[in-house]
């Protein structure tokens, strides 16, 4: 009986695993696909004026111009958060850190899902009525 | 439980400074170091964004336009490259494409989807600003 709650618990926990290894991937397709030309846009091609930011408009475009300009900046950075504090909090633990393993991944995670949901509440914030497609 | 097994686990105890022991472990080490600049280009867009959504728009362009968030993007911008290359060749390592009798190698996969990162960054510029 206690051994068929200790692998139905085991069998949970493997689940969450699955899912969280999961989403580290799809995170690690949308950072390398998506992350470099959103790194280019907002952070160099705007300030140094270089192309397609030559012109008129500025990289607050990307969030409140159009649906999906704010469905990318939600991808791109969520994506790339959940991967980069994944991968860099698994590496801490293979640099000596082992054992304060079990906090590292609770400040990880706290990063992961606290940032995503404050992305998500200033996206909303500043598209109060959602913009076109 | 451990005291009941007939044979006793045998475990390598690894130093901090094992990944230094040969050059496929500091290049292991690297790769995986790389994400922290994924991670904080992120927390850093998050944080212009709460500046937008707190302050005006000019305080998220401001930041943006400040010189050292210019070097630290150059600097994210070329770890996320690297980071992006590893990974397209790491799939290929993975999941290797089986076509006809030949198998895929790594360079291949890193090589394909190079160019289509490459196709995906101009269709992203064509569709958010450029239209």
């Amino acid at each position: 009986m206690a051994a068929g709650v200790e692998m139905r618990e085991t069998h949970k926990v493997a689940r969450l695993h699955a899912v969280l290894w999961g989403i580290f991937s799809l995170g690690g397709m949308i950072a390398a696909f998506l992350l470099p030309v959103m790194i280019y846009l907002t952070g160099i091609a705007y300030p140094l004026g270089l192309w397609p930011f030559n012109g008129s408009r500025d990289p607050s475009f990307l969030v409140t111009g159009t649906l999906l300009g704010m469905l990318f900046v939600f991808v791109t950075i969520a994506g790339s958060l959940f991967h980069g504090i994944f991968r860099f909090q698994s590496a801490l633990t293979e640099v000596g850190l082992l054992r304060f393993k079990k906090g590292l991944e609770a400040v990880g995670y706290f990063l992961i899902f606290a940032g995503i949901i404050v992305l998500a509440y200033y996206l909303l914030v500043l598209n109060p009525s959602l913009p076109t497609l | 439980m451990a005291e009941n097994k007939s044979f006793p686990e045998l475990r390598r105890k690894l130093t901090p400074g094992w990944w230094t022991a040969n050059r496929h472990y500091v290049q292991y080490m690297f790769r995986e170091w790389t994400s922290l600049f994924v991670a904080l280009f992120s927390l850093v867009y998050i944080y212009g964004l709460s500046l937008w959504a707190t302050g005006s728009r000019n305080a998220f362009l401001n930041l943006l336009k400040n010189p050292a968030t210019i070097a630290f993007s150059f600097i994210a911008l070329i770890f996320t490259l690297y980071h992006a290359a590893t990974w397209f060749y790491l799939l290929g390592q993975v999941v290797p494409m089986k076509i006809g009798k030949t198998t895929s190698k790594p360079w291949q996969a890193l090589a394909v989807n190079l160019v289509l990162m490459l196709i995906v960054s101009y269709l992203v510029i064509w569709l958010l600003v450029l239209r």
